[in-house]
């Protein structure tokens, strides 16, 4: 008989998928199932908690991601 | 879903089965259901049910569907039984598949439809009328009860100044809905939510369902019948703009309701005359399809225009993202200053620019790409309708600015979220295909492995019922 367990797909860029493998690594609170190299199955409730370190850790790593230069404001 | 209001229905959809059974004893609320919420195909399959005395077997019914159809039809079964409006009997081995209406809602739709039974259930009409009341009185009524509700939102963007006309109860229910928090409610908690943020870009009729779903949720902890209440709203969808009904065959959660629709604008009482009640245009609206919503819009519009207000588009968008609204309401500058970085204001016009920057806060603030441009095309100035390429048939704002704002989502969303139920552990291949296939035909399927075995679908109820009566099929070789 086949098995069926509630979760949320989540659908990332590879790059995105290594970083969330890494959150769980900690304690394993947040992957059910680990299905491809940009599909993931994790647990409903850590939903926005697991948004919540991604958007952490890229504001650490991407500081200045602004290809418009400084914004013009001073074009008034 | 792609029809913001639809999204609403989601609510209904949650609600146990004895619920639905109380709603469809009242004709409106079939009537309503039917009109509103059905796939076509749906609607075809209750018609003929709805006379048939005994129930259809399952096959039979296949027999009216295109063999390339069968996703359709899936889904049509899915959204009746789901709405409790069709029962289908299980499977078992000597015993097909029958499926037949439930019998609350066919008597309900079959009065709806036919007239007859006695049971105040589209309103009862009043002899009295008040001739002061006109269509033109309640569209002004309605329009400015409303747009105070969307100025007290706005404003707490920019402070927490309130308007100070509208209702306790209304500012109270904003906030128990999460669309404004009060000052003071907590560290850094101050002026409008996310959810206040979307809430404000929808359509009005979205809107009303919003803050009426709200109202039911909020109406049950108060300890009204939410029964009452729903089929009370259905029933308003089906009356008459400008025609006077009577209060006195209401129930008393009725009233409240009532009293409550007051202060939203969906319905007006005239103060001489307190049994009698108007609804306005956005209540007739409420469960009426798509065509009737554009009419909304058109109903304001003409609502607007007649007090001298702005004509419908003013905003101009350069190649260059720079942006220039022609209009002088707080409350299209306020909706405007949620994505833009607004620099100059002139007495009847502003001037910005759509930054990076501006476009990442309001998708912070949980408002979508595909919302702003919705908003920009649906208020672009004349002028922008007028280029070669959109009098050409194409897009009526610049390309390079629609591109780029979608891109700069994509910046920041980088995570698709899909909550659904993963299946895996399968006997062998066959029985993995036979699944896999039969929940890409109902289109739950979100994604599959055929090397692991491994399917994740949206919903699993009728996959279920497949795998039981599958293995029921497998059992009697």
């Amino acid at each position: 008989m086949p098995r069926a367990i509630r979760g949320v797909l989540v659908k990332v860029d590879p790059s995105i998928k290594a970083i969330i493998v890494n959150i769980d690594a900690e304690n394993h609170a947040f992957i059910i199932e680990d299905l491809d190299e940009d599909h993931l199955v994790i647990k409903e409730n850590m939903v926005s908690v697991l948004k919540g370190r991604i958007d952490e850790i890229l504001a650490a790593v991407l500081t200045v991601s602004n290809p418009n230069g400084a914004e013009s404001d001073s074009d008034y | 879903m792609s029809d913001p209001s639809l999204a609403s229905f989601e609510y209904l959809e949650k609600l146990p089965g004895t619920t639905f059974n109380k709603l469809y004893e009242q004709p409106s609320t079939a009537l309503a259901i039917f009109r509103r919420m059905l796939p076509h195909l749906a609607k075809t399959f209750v018609m003929t049910l709805l006379y048939m005395s005994k129930p259809l077997p399952l096959a039979d019914l296949d027999e009216w569907v295109e063999p390339n159809s069968q996703r359709e039809r899936g889904d049509a079964l899915s959204t009746l039984s789901r709405l409790h409006i069709v029962a289908i009997t299980a499977p078992s081995r000597d015993n097909p598949q029958h499926v037949s209406l439930l019998p609350n809602f066919r008597k309900s739709l079959r009065y709806a439809l036919t007239g007859g039974g006695n049971h105040h259930s589209f309103g009862v009409p009043s002899q009295d009328s008040d001739p002061d009341v006109t269509i033109e009185a309640l569209d002004e009524y309605a329009t400015s009860q409303w747009e105070g509700i969307l100025h007290y939102l706005v404003h707490s963007v920019g402070g927490g100044r309130a308007s100070g006309k509208l209702s306790e109860s209304v500012t109270t229910l904003l906030t128990s809905g999460d669309l404004v928090r009060r000052p003071g409610s907590g560290p850094g908690a101050h002026g409008i939510t996310k959810s206040g943020f979307s809430f404000l870009l929808q359509e009005v009729n979205a809107q009303v369902w919003t803050l009426l779903l709200l109202f039911i949720e909020n109406s049950e902890l108060l300890g009204m019948n939410s029964v009452e209440v729903l089929s009370f709203l259905f029933m308003l969808g089906s009356l008459e703009l400008g025609q006077a009904y009577t209060t006195t065959t209401l129930t008393e959660s009725q009233l409240h309701t009532l009293n409550q629709l007051v202060d939203f604008g969906l319905v007006y009482i005239p103060e001489s005359t307190p049994t009698l009640f108007f609804p306005t245009r956005l209540s007739t609206t409420l469960t009426s399809d798509a065509t009737a919503l554009r009419s909304v819009g058109a109903g304001f519009d003409a609502a607007i225009a007649s007090r001298g207000g702005e004509s419908q588009g003013f905003i101009i968008i350069e190649t260059n993202y720079r942006m220039y609204a022609y209009t002088s309401s707080p409350l299209q500058i306020a909706v405007l200053a949620l994505f833009t970085k607004l620099y100059i204001r002139y007495p009847n016009l502003v001037a910005g620019k759509i930054t990076q920057k501006s476009i990442g806060e309001a998708i912070r603030h949980g408002i979508t790409a595909d919302q702003v441009i919705a908003y920009l095309n649906t208020h672009a100035h004349p002028q922008l309708h007028k280029t070669p390429a959109a009098l050409a048939g194409g897009p009526v704002l610049p390309p390079t600015v629609v591109d780029q704002i979608k891109l700069w989502q994509l910046e920041t969303e980088r995570m698709e979220t899909i909550p659904g139920f993963l299946f895996k552990d399968f006997q062998d291949f066959k029985e993995y295909n036979d699944c896999s296939k039969y929940a890409d035909e109902i289109g739950v399927l979100q994604w599959k492995s055929d090397g692991k075995r491994t399917f994740f679908v949206t919903r699993h109820e009728q996959l279920r019922d497949f795998i039981k009566s599958r293995k029921a099929r497998e059992a009697a070789k």
